[in-house]
């Protein structure tokens, strides 16, 4: 039984909204641990905000970097979400060690650090104790969870923490390997990495909100993957896409290479929405009228964003509207224009990428549905590729679109692991920008 | 008169936003159309055969699309989500939240007539179209909207927050804090098993005890006298199609194992709350008709509260699953709170009420609930409704009301002997 529960890193967005899964769902006292004990009380009530429930206030104990161990020695799980950092996590490491119950559970919710590098931190005899616990944000819309062992991993521990996070956190648990982004982040930001990339390849076009007009919500996602990048915050885009990079070496390696101008906004402290513009720039008048501005790669500077009308983009949005999904992806496939091509090899792409990783980084091919669905609200991989085969012969469509990663890939292999998806793909096609 | 058939049908996924998605009443009607007709065993195709013959019907319902979506003569409106419903009879049916309880009534009573073999019901509401204060007021046209709408915001929580008053008087033995704490035991339940159900929309929210015991919060603030945002239901878009048949058809087509409508009920009480009020004073029930509503089907049923295996009831609110709870039989007036805390209802209870979550739970299209609810008594009979599956159920009933508890509607529904 999970009682008490102690979270390192309750100021941080991730760490307060985890410390509310935890005094909610889990319904444990949850020790709210931060470097100054003024901004742990001050996080409080956005940890209940975040589970909308005024009832869990009374679980939340503060306390301040110097009671760690004290917390740690009374609790029976331990979540840490610090700075993405070795340093901070080793260090955070060995304090936990020594002090951990012997019965208890200890985790990291590290977006893509090596699991296995943390665990060995810890003394031998509970390395076998340590998971990485992979949440998305928000956890209380988003239940993925993706759950990473290590090779030190004790079994019945990790049977216990899954049961816990999926029966009583009602998380959408995955089993991944402990690789570079997990598997979610390998995929989604391999999409956003490779759209980055083509805005610069398409500057003369507009760039940024031409490829954003491209792949807008009528291709399976809440919002275009650029919008979504300046959500993320590009300095994180940049540690998640580096760290695949330097230690990866899959055949789309390439298009996890950040573009410079990415690196040259994040010098600039243009980081997204936190520190108010990133690719994006909402401007705000005195007068309460709002101005929607973009980067514009080719001069550095920001402008209006332009209202793109691609016909093949406002079909799909008018058959999307009137729930005529067929007739939609008839107009992606058979419309030759620039922008229907790419929008349809991101796509294909995607599915492809997505079946690969999920045979590399996953348990099972439904991993790959699992992560894109629950953690990124994206028309999961299988999903969109059984939408698509009402239409098309699939096969046939991604030998024909995107040859040279059938070259890389034995993509026929692939495809014969898709499975009838259990996600209902109509509801992440929108018609909307 | 003909024996009438359940083939099954489909709802809508309760989670959805579809204005945020960018669609409308076409969109949401083709998908459960053909969801619907899918899962009932049935093709367009069919439905245009059938029609060859005059041998099929839909009936709609819908509680006021004039107002969410601009659009009425909705049993019409159905020759836009495919040709096969060119010359269809198709008509829209109304009665407030019972709007589809309404129409699935219509519906048997052809079929027991004769008349047609196959009866298409959906009932659909999109209510996300405006905020909440507009849809409140939408709503308060369920009530004499003269007297106990116009004017007043969010006038159906006010309602039932009376419903709660007036319990509290009625049985001067009840505790207060007895009966709150009932009421937020029924608000938990429904969102626990809100959580076996893959397309309640509240199936990812957190509610405990403590949540729904402490109104009057940030988090839960008080909508109407008593009652808490915990003791509601939702605003929700959906909609759910059911498919009956007649007794030739199921021969016909050589189809087994489907369950029969054996019985309804269906009962109006006054329109004004107060008048519903002093109209109940004679009876040991607050809501004298919807008692009688219950013992109408039980009647036409030729079974007792013994033989009722499950239950889905109208929770618009908690104050009126508390009042069902006595309607149904599972104890005496005013004893309600008996059921509640021996856990009775709860999902392993030995009569469990709203398995699926409910309406506050699974969210209330109001036009769609009804179909909703007869759909989840269909899915518990055959023994197809997978996580939030009740063991060996044989027989189910369903209670939906419209209005202040104004439109009573029963139906039972259960394997054939």
């Amino acid at each position: 039984m999970i009682k008490t529960v102690t979270v390192i890193g309750v100021t941080g967005t991730m760490g307060a909204n985890v410390a509310g899964i935890f005094a909610s769902f889990g319904d444990a006292d949850v020790f709210c641990v931060g470097r100054s004990i003024e901004k742990v009380k001050a996080s409080l009530p956005k940890i209940v905000k975040s589970v909308k429930a005024d009832g869990i206030a009374k679980k939340l104990i503060p306390a301040d970097m110097n009671q760690l161990e004290e917390c740690v020695a009374k609790s029976d799980l331990v979540f840490e979400s610090c700075a993405e950092s070795f340093t901070v996590k080793k260090e955070i490491a060995k304090r936990v060690g020594t002090v951990l119950k012997e019965s208890a559970l200890s985790c990291t919710g590290t977006s893509g650090l090596s699991i296995t590098e943390i665990a060995s931190c810890y003394p031998e005899r509970l390395r076998g104790h340590f998971f990485g616990v992979h949440m998305f944000n928000p956890p209380y819309s988003l239940p993925l969870c993706e759950l990473i062992a290590t090779e030190y991993s004790d079994r019945e521990k990790y049977e216990e923490l899954k049961e816990y996070l999926d029966k009583t956190l009602l998380r959408t648990v995955v089993e991944v390997k402990d690789s570079p982004a997990f598997l979610g982040n390998r995929i989604g930001f391999q999409f956003i990495n490779e759209a980055m990339q083509y805005a610069e390849v398409y500057k003369d076009n507009g760039g940024v909100d031409y490829i954003d007009a491209i792949l807008g919500s009528f291709t399976g996602r809440t919002m275009p993957p650029l919008v979504t990048s300046d959500f993320v915050g590009l300095d994180v885009h940049k540690a998640i896409v580096d760290n695949v990079c330097q230690n990866t070496d899959d055949y789309a390696r390439g298009t996890f290479v950040l573009p410079d101008y990415i690196s040259g906004l994040i010098k600039n402290g243009k980081l997204g929405r936190k520190s108010g513009g990133g690719l994006y720039q909402m401007i705000k008048y005195e007068n309460g009228l709002k101005r929607s501005t973009v980067y514009d790669i080719h001069t550095g500077l920001y402008r209006d964003v332009i209202p793109y009308v691609f016909p093949f983009a406002e079909e799909m949005k008018k058959y999307i509207s009137e729930g005529e999904y067929a007739n939609a992806f008839e107009v992606l496939i058979h419309n030759h224009s620039q922008e229907a091509e790419i929008c349809l090899s991101f796509l294909l792409k995607y599915i492809i990428y997505s079946l690969y990783s999920a045979k590399h980084l996953g348990d099972t091919v439904e991993a790959a549905d699992d992560v894109m669905a629950t953690g990124f609200n994206w028309c999961p991989p299988m999903a969109m590729y059984q939408a698509l085969s009402a239409v098309v012969d699939m096969p046939t469509l991604i030998k024909e679109r995107i040859p040279q990663i059938c070259n890389d890939v034995d993509v026929d292999l692939l495809l014969s692991c898709v499975k009838p998806s259990k996600y209902d793909y109509r509801i992440y096609f929108k018609s909307g920008r | 008169m003909n024996k009438v058939y359940v083939l099954g049908g489909a709802q809508t996924d309760f989670e959805r936003n579809w204005k945020k998605e960018g669609k409308g009443m076409v969109a949401l009607l083709k998908e459960v159309m053909s969801d619907g007709l899918n899962e009932a065993g049935l093709s367009f195709d069919d439905v245009s055969e059938l029609n060859r013959d005059n041998r099929i019907a839909c009936f709609v319902g819908n509680f006021i699309a004039e107002k969410y979506t601009d659009q009425g003569h909705l049993g019409a409106f159905l020759t836009e989500v495919h040709p096969a419903f060119y010359g269809v009879p198709s008509a829209r049916y109304e009665a407030a939240c019972a709007s589809s309880s309404v129409a699935i009534d219509a519906a048997q009573t052809k079929i027991k007539a004769g008349d047609y073999d196959v009866a298409v019901v959906v009932g659909w509401e999109l209510m996300k179209t405006v905020d909440a204060i507009k849809g409140g007021d939408f709503l308060g046209r369920a009530a004499y909207y003269e007297k106990e709408g116009k004017g007043i915001e969010l006038p159906f929580p006010k309602l039932f927050g009376k419903l709660a008053d007036e319990t509290l008087k009625k049985y001067s033995q009840l505790d207060r804090d007895r009966y709150l704490d009932a009421l937020a035991k029924i608000s938990v339940i429904n969102y626990q098993n809100a959580k076996r159900n893959p397309l309640a929309q509240t199936r990812r929210w957190f509610m405990n005890y403590e949540q729904a015991r402490n109104r009057g919060t940030e988090t839960n603030p008080l909508v109407g006298g008593l009652l808490g945002v915990s003791d509601c239901s939702q605003v929700t878009d959906g909609a759910a199609v059911v498919v009956l048949c007649s007794e030739a058809f199921i021969s016909e087509r050589k189809i087994a194992g489907k369950p029969v409508l054996k019985g309804y009920g269906h009962r109006v009480a006054p329109m004004l709350f107060d008048k519903k009020i002093a109209d109940s004073k004679s009876s040991a029930y607050i809501l004298p008709w919807t008692r009688q509503a219950v013992l109408d089907a039980y009647r036409r049923s030729g079974l007792s509260v013994d033989d009722m295996d499950v239950f889905e009831t109208h929770d618009c609110f908690t104050s009126s699953e508390y009042a069902a709870v006595s309607a149904f039989g599972l104890t005496e007036p005013g004893k309600e709170y008996e059921a509640i805390e021996s856990g009775m209802i709860s999902f392993t209870g030995t009569k469990p009420i709203n398995p699926s979550g409910g309406l506050i739970g699974c969210g209330h299209p109001v036009g769609a609930s009804g179909a909703r609810m007869f759909l989840d008594l269909y899915k518990q009979v055959t023994g197809t409704a997978g996580g939030y599956q009740v063991e060996d159920v044989k027989n189910g009933m369903m209670l939906n009301i419209g209005g202040s508890a104004t439109t009573n509607y029963v139906f039972v529904m259960g394997a054939e002997e």
